[in-house]
């Protein structure tokens, strides 16, 4: 088949994103989920004319191509996800760029440093107790070990941080009443 | 680059302490963040979140008056102590309230209203200097014809709002880390629900300056003790 005219030519951009979730998502389902946003927001005609396609998906970072004249439309129907196949999610849009090579070495960090050394244990405070599900940095999510009705929104987990443990010291482990 | 999330809610009433909401929001790019609960019950580790650097958290309060009556005396005992008070009005009586307050900074109009802001209202709210609240949760958490009618009735209260020149704030009202949007995916929703793009930035921005405000210390009506 013979190629396309240059000037026929599709302009496309990539948006990077990072998704946060209270467990590892697939990116089959969101795929799927990206996709019914689209149709629930913009409608068949606006998914006619704005094709996207998820190009990578890897270690909460990925990569959706979308048309040059859709950015603003691609931010707002990201910013609409909030559960990806029953888990909850956050989609946060890190940048947009014109080739994946240039999106991938600005906004994809090369290492991700995640800590799972405290995984597992246990949380007794006055208001909450419960273990550790995530850890990465300062943040700290924990599974609680009783609902009550009234404490928390629709989460599952109960988002913390280390300030929460400790006295708030920057290199403190939290070990002196927290954990 | 002063955007401010405003209206979060965290535990007991969220799932997320305050210094977690501070942390997420530090790096979606926000300088601040109003930690707005009901009041009723104390905050979790209030001390932890100013732990948090170049991040201002300020508390504040989010009232749900049962009655007009209740919402005067709450927002009166709540002005002293908090330096933002925004109210979530559901019926038209209590909006109207609000807006007759000048003691209420924000009048969030929630989704459970059937009907939009009064004229009335919006006349009272532009001379007590009440700005409108778009709480832009429901257009994350709805779909089909529930957003269809929320998206109406935010059409219909943004051209009330132009009309009468009031000032106007956009939120996500965050329950968690995972309901808190970056100020310029906020941008892009409010753009869809009608706004304009400075509208949209000026309505993120504003929060700062109410706070800035408020802080100050105002012996009456355009008198500052200095």
């Amino acid at each position: 088949m013979r190629s396309k005219l240059p000037v026929l030519r599709p302009r496309r951009r990539y948006v990077i994103f990072v998704a946060e979730s209270e467990e590892p998502l697939q990116s089959k389902d969101l795929a799927q989920e990206i996709r019914s946003a689209q149709i629930s927001l913009f409608g068949d005609e606006g998914a006619a004319s704005n094709s996207l396609k998820l190009i990578s998906f890897q270690a909460g970072f990925g990569i959706l191509r979308c048309g040059h004249l859709y950015i603003q439309q691609t931010r707002a129907l990201l910013a609409t996800i909030f559960s990806v196949g029953g888990i909850r999610a956050a989609i946060h849009v890190k940048g947009v760029s014109g080739t994946i090579k240039s999106g991938t070495e600005k906004y994809i960090p090369k290492l991700c440093k995640i800590s799972a050394e405290s995984e597992g244990r246990r949380i007794e405070l006055e208001e909450v107790s419960g273990c550790i599900i995530h850890s990465r940095g300062r943040e700290i999510d924990i599974n609680p070990d009783e609902r009550t009705p009234g404490l928390g929104s629709d989460t599952r987990y109960l988002g913390l941080t280390s300030f929460d443990l400790c006295g708030g010291h920057d290199d403190a482990d939290g070990t002196a009443d927290g954990l | 680059m002063s955007f401010y999330e405003c209206c979060a809610r965290s535990l007991p009433e969220g799932s997320d302490s305050p210094s977690r909401l501070a942390l997420s929001a530090r790096r979606l790019g926000y300088a601040g963040i109003v930690i707005c609960n009901s009041g009723q019950s104390p905050a979790f580790r209030p001390e932890a979140a100013s732990a948090v650097r170049g991040m201002d958290v300020a508390w504040g309060v989010q009232i749900r008056g049962p009655n007009p009556k209740a919402l005067r005396s709450r927002v009166a005992s709540f002005r002293n102590r908090v330096p933002f008070i925004a109210v979530s009005a559901s019926s038209e009586d209590l909006a109207r309230a609000a807006c007759e307050d000048p003691n209420v900074d924000v009048l969030i109009h929630s989704e459970s209203a059937r009907r939009g802001l009064g004229i009335a209202a919006a006349r009272a709210a532009r001379q007590n200097q009440v700005a409108i609240g778009f709480d832009l949760s429901p257009m994350i958490r709805l779909r089909g014809s529930h957003r269809i009618r929320w998206l109406r009735s935010a059409r219909r209260n943004l051209e009330l709002a132009r009309k009468f020149d009031l000032s106007m704030i956009i939120t996500a009202s965050a329950g968690s880390h995972l309901d808190l949007r970056s100020p310029r995916d906020l941008m892009a929703l409010a753009e869809l629900a009608g706004f304009e793009a400075e509208e949209a930035e000026r309505a993120l921005r504003l929060p700062a300056s109410l706070l800035d405000l408020n802080r100050r210390h105002w012996l009456s009506p355009g008198v500052e003790l200095l």
